[in-house]
């Protein structure tokens, strides 16, 4: 089979990539920001909650966790009958979400204790509510913060979308060792990079644009 | 009555008590520099006035509400109300740094719907006029000079409309040369009969533009007067060594 098949082929698995990337950005971001808030409350319980929960979630392999959402939900005592996923990408992206959450939360932690004492101090003797000083000066300044290491993990998260072939999804991976298994010809593995390649370039420049743009 | 009365303030951080006993009244149109030695708890005090920092003992009260009363606060709730009327320079500025100086100076009073949008702007115009910076309305903090960045600070400050204005340190982190532009404006406002204190280490600034002088050391008040009863004639030694260093 010649290279000018193999392209459509694989730019089809990327779309499968592509949409495992997208959909996993858009959540896990807003909910690392809402684990970030839980763990840098003032109530221990919370926080000793959300600190486990990061624990768990990155210290324990991605793969293994998006076998847990698919497999092992179901057998979970009582409530397992409510938490079957038998949808294979939501219980990929599920766990893609819950995993990345927990990395992102850390990020904009890491961020947030960045934000200099004296801007709240400053906030407050401007008479700005807490709620105010939040989402107006630290946020923003947490955001800026975390760029750069939020970019990193971007480009991790593209390359980590091939772990969903383990329950039997098709991506532009598995479309790559299906063509090499199919052509005996491993020159389409060469091909699969270039596809990664490009789309962490594409990321790269996407984010030093933004970092350019909230620069200050 | 007086503007703001300050009785017997305690405050200790652990074992160490940085604010023993300080007293002190402030009448309207006073501008009085604190002096001291560091470590003598004039940063802790001002900083107490406005909340920055609890005490444990002691009245604070402005323009005839309490703040605190024998070391015990009013709700939360009802400080935002008392703490309006005070306003504060920090000695490193703290300007936003994610916001062009227009929104540094507009922020805070739109959060508090002060005044509609375009009255605020134009205010903001005046403010910045008068501290010599109009021309840096839509610049980005990181651009200015740190006179300049002081000069937002205090224009930032002034928008939100103070009866009384706190400088903590103002000129100590600027390089000699630009510390007069910033001494100029506090000036200024002193003309204007602003209430200010001001923490500085510019002896011969407090002495021009001061009426009082508070001289604090070891957490007590040592002296409080004119600027030619506590530096010029005090007859105290600690004054005098501190003076002799200083100058």
């Amino acid at each position: 089979m010649p290279l000018q098949q193999w392209i459509p082929q694989m730019a089809e698995g990327c779309v499968l990539t592509i949409k495992l990337f997208l959909i996993t950005a858009l959540f896990s971001v807003p909910l690392g920001l809402v684990f970030t808030f839980l763990y840098t409350t003032k109530n221990k319980l919370i926080n000793k909650i959300v600190g486990l929960y990061i624990l768990i979630m990155r210290g324990t392999p991605l793969l293994l966790q998006i076998f847990f959402v698919y497999f092992g939900l179901p057998y979970v005592p009582v409530i397992g009958e409510y938490l079957t996923i038998n949808d294979r990408f939501t219980a990929g992206a599920v766990a893609f979400i819950l995993n990345y959450a927990a990395y992102f939360a850390e990020i904009f932690r890491g961020g947030l204790l960045s934000v200099d004492k004296g801007q709240y101090e400053a906030a407050k003797v401007l008479g700005m509510t807490d709620m105010q000083t939040r989402f107006k000066i630290v946020l923003p300044q947490m955001f800026r913060i975390a760029l750069p290491s939020v970019s990193n993990e971007a480009i991790v998260l593209i390359k980590d979308t091939a772990l969903i072939t383990a329950i039997g999804l098709t991506d532009l991976l598995k479309v790559t060792q299906t063509i090499v298994n199919r052509t005996t010809n491993i020159s389409a593995f060469a091909v699969a990079a270039l596809f990664y390649l490009v789309m962490s370039y594409v990321l790269t420049v996407f984010f030093k644009f933004l970092e350019k743009k909230f620069s200050f | 009555m007086s503007l703001m009365q300050i009785n017997n303030l305690k405050k200790s951080f652990g074992n160490l008590e940085v604010l023993k006993d300080i007293s002190l009244t402030v009448e309207k149109g006073d501008v009085i520099a604190v002096l001291g030695p560091s470590g003598s708890g004039k940063s802790t005090f001002l900083r107490s006035l406005i909340d920055l920092e609890t005490v444990d003992g002691g009245d604070i009260i402005i323009e005839g509400k309490p703040l605190c009363q024998g070391g015990k606060y009013i709700p939360m709730k009802e400080r935002k109300q008392v703490l309006d009327k005070m306003g504060m320079v920090f000695q490193h500025f703290n300007l936003f740094p994610h916001m062009n100086i227009e929104k540094n100076l507009l922020v805070a009073p739109l959060c508090a719907k002060q005044a509609d949008k375009d009255s605020l702007k134009e205010e903001a115009k005046k403010v910045l006029d008068k501290v010599g910076l109009l021309d840096k309305l839509n610049d980005m903090p990181s651009t200015l000079s740190g006179g300049q960045k002081q000069r937002v600070a205090i224009a930032r400050a002034l928008m939100r409309n103070p009866d009384i204005l706190l400088f903590d340190e103002p000129t100590s982190a600027l390089d000699p040369e630009l510390t007069g532009e910033v001494l100029n404006v506090i000036k200024e406002l002193s003309d204007e009969k602003m209430t200010m204190l001001i923490v500085t280490h510019e002896i011969g600034f407090a002495h021009e533009a001061a009426n009082k002088i508070l001289f604090m050391d070891g957490g007590y008040v040592l002296a409080f007067g004119t600027p030619q009863e506590v530096l010029d004639n005090s007859g105290n030694p600690r004054i005098e060594a501190f003076l002799n260093k200083v100058l």
